[in-house]
């Protein structure tokens, strides 16, 4: 069956991450003249504004803690619907507490979900050639 | 440039009917709110020369309302914006009279919220949302695609850190439908609210249950700014502007690292020093709601409850009348409509006022009273008026 939800807009400025994720690999914008991180990527350092830029490889092991986190039990995007109650959470990384990425919580009941939490970072492949990195509770 | 402390004023509110399904244009609906406020301020459409508005492509132009009041004014601004507009708007007025280059400026907010764009989500096209928000593909594959989800993220981690529970967030509700009861042009007059049934409501979108959730309406509101000197002609009682003050980014940018600080703890500073005075002296206000939550944040913002009491400050009633604070008097957007936080703005000016004198509307002693806007996280205006 056709995937029914939105699936992430390539673009010139974040095509490394999302070409990194269809890998199943956590490719993170990191800025040359200040050192930090830039997510979501884009055509300069959004810290400092330098063109200086690189992409790092994180691998694929990635674990993290909820930072923070939505429960919603109805559909506010097509697509959605099979998908209640859907997860919504901010995601720290272990390695680079600085970094923060959103995502859903899979597999997990409402009930368990707590800020702290313990996650890992899981790829689905919801088309042929393309993956969304998500989570799931340690 | 000096100070523009009680150097300017609102002379004039007014708005259109309020409904579900308006059934005609937002032209139509900016017409009636126009008409409204040049008739508080005994003004003639001639009058104005500038005319200014907000919208998120869902209004008219203020190039077609002037037209339609059959006046051609030397200028006219449409931006987009939300819910911190207005406040910023009236600075950007103050601005263009403090400079000699207008005199006497209308700013509107139309809308067909209900039958036409909703905010709250819905009908848009996924892929349009992508590219439309900064960073909308790491947002919008996720399911993410209202404010209710965006602003939910920095209330659960903003519960957690300071103590607030759900109970808190149903007090701001319960406060705000309470006032809705004294104001029969309320959506939810005659439909007061119990904590009861509050906390039986299951959830949309937690942490917030459909009370939390801000309404959507049809309807156009209008505000006339002009300079104190000029007031002194209009034929409504003046409501000076002590302070005012508007922001449109925090130290984080388009996607949320840091869920800590909210651009109101910027913009609080700034129109407490311009006013000249503290939380404590304002005796009204009118705090932006489109979530109960975001009340609550903008309490600790703005310096009516320390970090971590603000649940309490709101559990004690001190957003009731005979409160502290009477905040939202008219039943805010929670609970009696909605026109992206303009309505809020005219309570304030009719509360300041003393315009409800004479009924259990009326604030008892309100001197000074201050409204706020939120248009997200990063985006705030407040501005604190006299009598
Ligand atoms: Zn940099």
């Amino acid at each position: 069956m056709e995937f029914q939800k939105p699936i992430p807009l390539k673009t010139q400025d974040n095509s490394p991450y999302w070409d990194g994720a269809d890998r199943h690999e956590l490719i993170l914008q990191k800025c040359k003249s200040c050192n930090e991180y830039s997510h979501p990527p884009g055509p300069s350092c959004a810290k400092c504004g330098s063109t200086e830029l690189s992409w790092e490889s994180q691998g694929n092991d990635i674990n993290g803690k909820v930072y923070s986190y939505i429960v919603s039990y109805r559909p506010f995007l097509p697509g959605f619907q099979d998908d209640l109650p859907l997860i919504i959470a901010i995601v720290e990384l272990n390695k680079l507490p600085q970094v923060k990425l959103i995502g859903n919580i899979l597999q997990c009941s409402p009930d368990d979900i707590e800020i702290g939490m313990p996650v890992k970072m899981v790829w689905k492949e919801i088309t042929e050639d393309r993956s969304l990195p998500q989570w799931t509770q340690v | 440039m000096g100070s523009i402390k009680d150097r300017y004023a609102i002379v004039g509110v007014g708005e259109s009917e309020r409904s579900k399904n308006s059934g005609t244009t937002p032209l139509h609906l900016a017409l009636d709110a126009a008409r409204a406020a040049l008739n508080d301020a005994g003004l003639q459409a001639k009058d104005i020369d500038g005319f200014m508005s907000y919208s998120e492509n869902d209004s008219c132009t203020s190039h077609q309302l002037a037209t339609y009041l059959g006046v051609r004014p030397k200028y006219v601004k449409d931006i987009m914006g939300g819910g911190s507009s207005t406040e910023m708007l009236i600075a950007d007025a103050v601005g263009l009279i403090e400079t000699g280059q207008l005199n006497t400026v209308l700013i509107y907010r139309s809308m067909n919220g209900r039958s036409g764009v909703r905010m709250g989500g819905g009908g848009w096209d996924v892929n349009m949302l992508q590219s439309a928000i900064e960073g909308g593909s790491f947002i919008i594959p996720y399911g993410a695609g209202s404010p209710a989800q965006w602003f939910g993220l920095f209330a659960t981690r903003h519960m957690h850190e300071t103590g607030l529970t759900q109970e808190h967030l149903g007090h701001v509700c319960l406060s705000f439908y309470e006032h809705a009861q004294r104001n029969p042009k309320a959506y939810f007059y005659g439909k007061p609210l119990t904590m009861e049934e509050y906390q039986k409501t299951p959830y949309l979108s937690y942490p917030f249950k459909k009370h939390d959730f801000c309404l959507e309406s049809d309807e156009a509101n209008a505000i006339i700014v002009t300079s104190a000197d000029r007031a002194k002609d209009c034929k409504s009682k003046p409501v000076y502007i002590m302070g005012l003050s508007a922001r449109q980014c925090v130290s984080h940018a388009h996607y949320w690292n840091d869920l800590t600080e909210v651009a109101a703890d910027y913009v609080a500073p700034e129109v407490y020093k311009m006013a000249d005075v503290k939380p404590e002296d304002i005796n009204v206000a009118s705090i932006y709601d489109c979530y109960s939550w975001v009340v609550l944040r903008q309490l600790e913002a703005y310096g009516f409850a320390p970090r971590g009491e603000v649940g309490n400050f709101v559990a004690e009633g001190n957003l009731r009348m005979g409160g502290k604070l009477p905040s939202n008097t008219a039943g805010g957007m929670l609970s009696e409509g909605y026109t992206h936080g303009m309505n809020n703005v005219l309570e304030i000016v009719r509360q300041v006022r003393h315009e409800y004198k004479g009924s259990d509307r009326q604030v008892e002693n309100c001197e000074i009273g201050i409204c706020t806007g939120w248009a997200g996280p990063d985006m705030a205006g407040a501005m604190i008026l006299r009598n």
